[in-house]
């Protein structure tokens, strides 16, 4: 395999390992379900994006990289739709969410 | 095939496992929700890069399908959650008016 | 008369797409193989039928070029979500100022409105709660954001995705 793809999808999926670090880290330090929601549909949304672009680029057809990135917006679309469903229930349920002023550890 | 396949999976492995746990901590009951997002986000990362993991050609493309068909799931599960909300949510606003 | 027969180009035409698109959809699902046309034949035709049964075609239809507008906005948006995010997350110090707050929507009920909170919860700093009548209860976790003006231009980015077809 070229060597510039190979380190190019080398790259892209350090990457998307780092999104997932941030979003874990996130989802523990996060002060209650509201920002830990934050989290898990952005950062680990982004992490596996750019995991399968990773890995798109070193697929051995335009098909299957096609088909690697179809997975994207159906996991897009899950998450937020399941996210929609657990904020709103949290609300439902009363739980407030905790509120700072931006200088709280 | 970057030789990381591998390691990375395991690595996302971990942050699932951990993030897990935390979920299941809760405090409280929405907390363990989450549980359903990571599965669907990180296990279907998890499983694509076991498809490109190992390096002996052809790949393994089964594993491909696999996650395709875990997202689809996941993207029908939330739909049908949110539509119950959404119709719920649209009979409240009815009897209200 | 002339009514009919655009219902029916309509029809005709929507029907046209679908097919192009799920014939599409099978041909990457089979990662561009050939010999498995039967089953695809079929699949599409099943697709389609079950496509026009849940969804008939109506007088708004899709935008190409306002989902192509969409799409990128999306796309950046989105990316600098997922860094917006992860820098909170990684910082020693947590700089949070999260907040609920209720905002009026201007799209119309229906599809439009499902997008946007979907959008939203994917976009920086903000995460959909609720929709209640014309409001919508939003997450947010930096209140010193211009929460206002990225809802328009999110709103402004979902109305170009339909347009009315004769």
């Amino acid at each position: 395999m070229n060597v510039a793809i190979e380190l190019l999808s080398a790259a892209l999926l350090l990457v998307g390992a780092t999104f997932y670090l941030a979003g874990t880290v996130g989802l523990l330090r996060f002060p209650d379900v509201y920002a830990r929601l934050h989290t898990l549909t952005k950062a680990d949304n982004l992490g596996l994006g750019f995991i399968i672009l990773g890995l798109a680029v070193q697929a051995d057809s335009l098909m299957m990289a096609c088909k690697l990135l179809l997975i994207w917006p159906l996991v897009l679309m899950a998450s937020a739709t399941v996210s929609y469903s657990i904020a709103r229930r949290a609300d439902e349920m009363g739980i407030a969410p905790i509120s700072g002023d931006g200088d709280s550890a | 095939m970057t030789g990381l396949e591998g390691p990375l999976a395991l690595f996302l492995l971990l942050n699932l496992l951990a993030a897990l746990i935390r979920a299941a901590r809760g405090p409280t009951l929405a907390d363990r929700m989450l549980a359903a997002l990571l599965f669907g986000n990180t296990g279907v990362g998890v499983l694509l890069l076991l498809a490109y993991a190992g390096g002996t050609l052809p790949l393994n493309t089964a594993l491909v399908d696999v996650a395709l068909v875990l997202a689809l799931l996941a993207a029908v599960t939330g739909v049908a959650f949110a539509k119950r909300a959404w119709g719920r949510e649209e009979e409240k606003h009815e009897r209200s008016d | 008369m002339i009514k009919i027969v655009y219902t029916d180009l309509r029809h005709i035409r929507s029907v046209l797409w679908r097919s192009v698109l799920f014939t599409a959809l099978w041909w990457v699902l089979v990662e561009g193989r050939t010999d498995g046309w039967g089953m695809g034949g079929i699949s599409v035709i099943l697709s389609l039928a079950a496509s026009l049964y849940l969804m008939p075609p109506t007088k708004v239809s899709f935008s190409s070029l306002g989902c192509a507008v969409f799409f990128s906005f999306f796309l950046i948006q989105s990316v600098k979500g997922g860094f917006q995010v992860a820098i909170m997350a990684l910082r020693p110090r947590l700089k949070l100022a999260p907040v609920i707050m209720d905002l009026p929507i201007t799209l119309p009920p229906g599809m439009a409105r499902v997008v946007l909170a979907n959008t939203l919860s994917l976009l920086p700093g903000t995460l959909s709660v609720r929709i209640h009548g014309d409001q919508l209860r939003l997450h947010i976790l930096n209140r010193h954001l211009p929460i206002m003006q990225e809802l328009r231009a999110t709103e402004a980015a979902i109305a170009h995705i339909w347009k009315k077809t004769p």
